[in-house]
């Protein structure tokens, strides 16, 4: 009769009491302690590694495979591997930070969020035995059976291009193979020997004007390179919709914008892998999120019916398809997932935002807002969310304003007027001559004209002052930002009333929207301003404040957390529990359709002003200004 | 009446429009009334020219869309109270238009302030509101015996449709005069698509009207 022995894991203190000759992994998984063990015990991966804190004595014996195992890990004095360490007798096991299941990935660009490691696809070593005349097991079953030996893994399939390959890969790597399986039920891809531990993923945010992939390491949550482009199907309009006007007009639109965008995301593939020293082939799931056009022309699915009334996206929750089916360059066998939508324009670009900073996790009445084209707003907190999308336009980024440009050397990202003399003081990226006025610097010109008096609460010129940069050309007032021997283009740089008034329909959008919801949910002030969108990261809070671009907030209540779309997309590609949490948020947020709502015209109106017609709404306005003043 | 009287009211009502003061418009209406002053001055003299003088702020970039609409409700503040007391066959019709913005698109701001002005300056206006099917234009277009139909769009997508409604329109009901506007739409695609006229915001809209109707007439009676 065998005795039992005692076996304590630290730090977490978990105990148990084993038959005499049980591993140490199998005594911790008994007790619910979790210690890696990616090859399942076959003395290939390491990973399994814990420290002997007392019984050392009651060990079996160090064999030669595990001690070359423990050198090359460069493990410490006390080191074992658990998954052929046997006890005979009371042991106090320590297992080590790196060794522990379960890991978590601090993001911290922007969004801070821990997220517990759980990727869709797993990779998996086997090693099978050699078929032979009385064990004549087809090659796939024989794959399954090892499968559910090693790993406890049942109820698998196998695509059609993996098993293709499968007999010559299974005999040239001599029957030791790793397989990738995805979501618990499919095997996408199988490789020869040992890889387990370069198992790799990328996360794709196509924007309307830039594209970003970031190959990451589904094992750790790392990036491994990132790589972005101007969106190539710009050759076919500047906007979403004027993009979606081109696959209506042309029989082969769709076809073509979504050519550019494949061939785009290969390039970028190509672009990371190599930066990584992989080869594209390696990568065995793709996630993509992108606004609601974006979205199906990447799937090429008919995007007329969202750009018209009552916009109606094809699908609502994701969708996972075969890269192949797209001809995206990843692993024959690997998927794409795509994130769900939310209600027509409010797209899987604004899911993603979401689980990456997590509203609904919040006491906080937070409001997420993306300033762009689309201008997707969230309220709420963990008890309610309500969303819409507030399609400002692009005059905030520089389109529709006679100097507006896009973010480069010579843009005016910077503006500060003094009120007294009415002169400016600029910066330009770069330190370069100026060439126009980028988004940061139109919001800046907007609040600084307001704030020296040049231009008035209602969007109007004051044509009584006495500057010679307030001027009027052919009946239209302007301010003069920079003369033209001060720039690189010959001519004065200027902020016309026009340009005002398209900047004032822009945040009047934003800002009806913001409280539209508010009404929605009762609440006459938020907490907290969240503003995603790489276009977030430049805007000056204060001026955002001063022109009423958001709610009245104090200013250091505003966070800017950069392309959080991207991260949300990293977020997916490595948890699982992530993109089941983007599927029930995405069916939860009460979308309000600002199109229909009996207010939005009055609110609009009133937003229009700076900061808003109705001052009540800005208690903190004064304070702002005397900021700015003292900066 | 003592015309005093008549010009104070006339004066208040005006500028509640141009001032956007509701308040003012409806006690300086509900005054008229109580005076026994005629509804139809105090809507021709007071409201409409306070509504003109708007026009011309818009147009000298003075006023701008919230303002804008402002005085509409202040206008249409002041109508609800007088309109009832007009006597019908005091009302002289500019002209019928059909109006609304087409199918797929909800954007109706504009086409709410396009309205309004040619109810200004006299027009009869039947409004099919927002994401009109393309057929309706024409239905009711026939059953209004409409002089203009106006189509408003404000999408690159949307506005597609137009050439559609003119099509069917030219097909079934010649006589009409269609008005196209909106921001993505240019005086290039009216031309191209066959509308008789376009024009870039409502004061436009209203002067384009008045001269397609003119010639409308001078078709109609045989004059050159
Ligand atoms: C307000 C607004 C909205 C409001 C509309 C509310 C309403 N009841 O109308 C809301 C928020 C609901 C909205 C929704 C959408 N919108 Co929107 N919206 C705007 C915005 C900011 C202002 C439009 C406006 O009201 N202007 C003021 C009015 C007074 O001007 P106007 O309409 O041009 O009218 C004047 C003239 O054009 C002319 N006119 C107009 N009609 C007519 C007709 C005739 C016969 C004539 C002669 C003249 C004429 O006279 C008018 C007065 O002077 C513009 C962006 C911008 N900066 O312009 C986007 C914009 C029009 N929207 C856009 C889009 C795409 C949408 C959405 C489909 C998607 C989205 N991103 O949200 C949704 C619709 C779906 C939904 N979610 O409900 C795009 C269209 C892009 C394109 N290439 O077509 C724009 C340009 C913004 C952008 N670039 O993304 N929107
Ligand atoms: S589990 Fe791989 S060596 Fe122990």
């Amino acid at each position: 009769m065998t005795s039992k022995h005692k076996i304590i894991f630290q730090p977490e203190g978990k105990r148990g009491e084993f038959e005499e000759g049980t591993t140490i992994l199998d005594a911790a998984r008994e007790v619910g302690v979790d210690i890696e063990a990616i090859c399942g015990g076959k003395l290939t991966c390491g990973k399994c590694q814990v420290i002997i804190e007392q019984g050392m004595e009651n060990l079996s014996p160090v064999t030669d495979d595990e001690k070359r195992l423990l050198d090359k890990r460069k493990a410490g004095k006390n080191y074992r591997l658990a998954c052929v360490t046997k006890f005979y007798g009371d042991v106090v096991v320590y297992v080590p930070e790196e060794s522990r299941g379960g890991e978590q990935i601090i993001l911290k660009e922007g969004v801070e969020l821990s997220v517990a490691i759980n990727p869709a696809v797993k990779k998996y070593y086997l090693e099978l035995p050699k078929p032979h005349l009385k064990d004549d097991l087809g090659d796939f079953e024989r794959v399954l059976a090892a499968l559910k030996e090693d790993y406890k893994i049942e109820n698998v399939e196998i695509d059609y291009e993996v098993l293709k390959k499968m007999p010559d890969v299974l005999r040239d790597a001599d029957w030791k193979v790793t397989v990738s399986i995805w979501n618990d039920r499919e095997i996408i891809d199988i490789q020869p020997g040992y890889r387990v531990e370069e198992s790799y993923g990328l996360a794709v945010d196509i924007g309307t004007t830039t594209v970003v992939g970031y190959l990451t390491d589904l094992r750790t949550g790392k990036v491994l390179a990132v790589d972005s482009m101007m969106n190539p199907q710009v050759t076919y309009g500047e906007d979403v919709m004027s993009r979606i006007t081109y696959a209506m007009q042309y029989e082969d639109g769709l076809e073509k914008l979504n050519e550019k965008i494949v061939d785009g995301l290969n390039k970028i593939l190509e672009n990371v892998c190599r930066e990584a020293g992989i080869s594209t082939d390696e990568v065995s799931e793709m996630t993509v999120v992108g606004n609601t056009g974006m979205h199906h022309i990447f799937l090429k699915i008919n995007p007329q019916h969202i750009a018209i009334a009552p916009y109606v996206p094809a699908l609502h929750r994701s969708h996972d398809v075969k890269a192949r089916d797209l001809g995206l360059n990843i692993t024959k066998g690997g998927y794409v997932h795509v994130l769900p939508i939310e209600a027509g324009w409010v797209g899987a670009d604004n899911v993603a935002v979401l689980i990456a900073t997590e509203p609904y996790n919040q006491d906080e009445m937070c409001l997420v807002i993306d300033i762009g084209t689309n201008g997707e707003i969230v309220l709420g907190n963990k008890e309610k969310l309500v969303s819409c999308s507030a399609a400002a336009g692009p005059a905030l980024e520089g389109a529709h304003i006679k100097h507006g440009m896009r973010a480069a050397t010579g843009a005016i990202e910077k503006i500060r007027i003094d009120p007294e003399t009415l002169e400016p003081e600029y910066r330009t990226i770069g330190n370069a001559p100026p060439r126009g006025i980028c988004g940061s610097g139109i919001i800046d010109a907007a609040a600084e004209l307001y704030r020296a008096g040049i231009v008035k609460k209602n969007g109007r010129f004051n044509l009584d002052l006495d500057s010679p940069r307030v001027r009027e050309v052919d009946g239209n007032p302007e301010y003069v930002i920079a003369w033209a021997d001060e720039t690189a283009i010959g001519h004065d740089i200027v902020m016309t009333q026009k340009d005002i008034r398209e900047i004032q329909l822009a945040k009047g959008a934003m800002c009806a929207g913001a409280h539209i919801l508010m009404k929605e949910l009762g609440v006459e002030h938020v907490d907290r301003v969240i503003v995603a969108g790489a276009f977030g990261n430049y805007i000056d809070k204060m001026s955002a404040l001063i022109i009423g671009l958001v709610p009245d907030v104090p200013v250091e209540r505003i966070e800017s957390v950069g392309n959080a779309a991207g991260v949300g997309a990293r977020i997916a590609l490595i948890s699982r529990e992530k993109r089941e949490e983007a599927n029930r948020i995405a069916r939860n947020v009460e979308h309000i359709k600002l199109a229909v709502h009996p207010s939005f015209e009055k609110e609009f109106s009133m937003a229009m002003y700076f900061p808003h017609m109705d001052k009540k709404r800005y208690p903190g306005h004064k304070e702002i200004l005397e900021l700015r003043g003292a900066e | 009446m003592d015309e005093e009287k008549r010009k104070d009211i006339l004066e208040r009502l005006k500028n509640g429009v141009v001032e956007f003061d509701e308040d003012m418009v409806r006690e300086a209406a509900q005054e008229a009334l109580d005076v026994g002053m005629d509804a139809l001055d105090a809507i021709m003299n007071g409201l409409v020219a306070g509504m003109e003088e708007v026009g011309e702020l818009f147009d000298k970039g003075e006023y701008f869309v919230p303002e804008v609409l402002m005085c509409a409700d202040a206008l249409y503040a002041g109508l609800d109270i007088l309109k009832p007391h007009v006597k019908k066959e005091d009302i002289k019709v500019s002209g019928q238009v059909v109006i609304g913005v087409v199918e797929g698109d909800v954007h109706d701001i504009g086409k709410n302030l396009v309205k309004m002005m040619f109810e200004v300056a006299g027009f009869e206006v039947i409004d099919l509101g927002k994401d009109v099917p393309l057929e309706k234009f024409v239905e009711e277009s026939l059953n209004a015996n409409a002089d203009i139909v106006a189509l408003s769009a404000m999408m690159t997508t949307t506005m597609l449709g137009m050439p559609k409604v003119i099509e069917m329109i030219r097909e079934k009901n010649p006589n009409a005069k269609i008005l196209i506007g909106g921001a993505p739409v240019s005086k290039e695609s009216a031309e191209k698509w066959g509308a008789d006229g376009w024009a870039p915001d409502a004061t436009n809209a209203v002067k384009e009207a008045i001269n397609m109707v003119r010639g409308l007439k001078k078709e109609v009676m045989g004059e050159e």
